[in-house]
């Protein structure tokens, strides 16, 4: 699982939590520590990331 | 004086206990390590002498590459893919302050060429160092562009 959030100039940011952080912590509590407070995000599968990095500067939030 | 636990080559194990709140490790009357009142951890171990043992306070290996894979961490909640080549490194326990020192170092993205022999620098903003976060570049060795590498270590001494 990965969280994705908009950042404050239109773009994407994606949050990968750690295998260590996740024995102890939910993706809710990592969301609620490390997403910039008032950003919009989302909890999502990690194949809704595109792999493919070619165009990462142009990530949007949709 | 301090609570000593000492192993004696010729009586074993002594143990001389005090109030003053410190732990002496000792081998033959000879102190090794030491935990203070203060609660600082201090030890020979090749040093010559009982000093301050200086902990990595986090640390990180992970793939920039594709879709970011972290191998493995400690202390680390998460990480942020911020764009290519850019990364914040989200503590799981904060730091006491910004103070920290960061050392980092990324693997080659093109064998045998020089200019994509990456760094790994602090990000040029004054927030980049945060008592909860560190952000990160990972930059070819011209410093021409940012770069996703297959493995970016960072550590975190405080």
């Amino acid at each position: 699982m990965r969280i994705i959030y908009e950042t404050s100039d239109g773009g994407v940011a994606v949050i990968v939590p750690t295998p260590e952080y996740l024995l102890t912590h939910t993706m809710e509590e990592v969301a609620a520590k490390d997403v910039p407070a008032g950003a919009n995000y989302e909890i999502v599968e990690d194949s809704v990331v595109p792999s493919d990095r070619t165009f990462r500067g142009a990530w949007t939030w949709a | 004086m301090a609570t000593i636990i000492n192993a004696d080559t010729s009586d074993g194990l002594k143990l001389t206990s005090d109030t003053s709140g410190q732990i002496d490790l000792q081998s033959a009357g000879s102190t090794k390590a030491t935990i203070d009142t203060s609660g600082n951890l201090k030890f020979n171990s090749g040093f010559g002498s009982v000093g301050t043992a200086y902990g990595c306070r986090a640390w990180i290996n992970f793939n920039g590459t594709g879709t970011l894979a972290i191998r493995d961490s400690g202390n680390v909640s998460s990480v942020t893919d911020n764009a290519v080549g850019k990364y914040t490194v989200n503590f799981a326990t904060n730091m006491p302050d910004i103070n920290y020192s960061v050392s980092g170092i990324a693997q080659d993205t093109v064998s045998g060429s020089s200019s994509n022999s990456p760094s790994v620098t602090i990000q040029d903003a004054t927030s980049s160092t945060t008592t909860s976060t560190l952000t990160i570049n990972v930059i070819t060795g011209n410093g021409q562009s940012f770069i996703d590498s297959p493995i970016a270590n960072v550590q975190i001494i405080r």
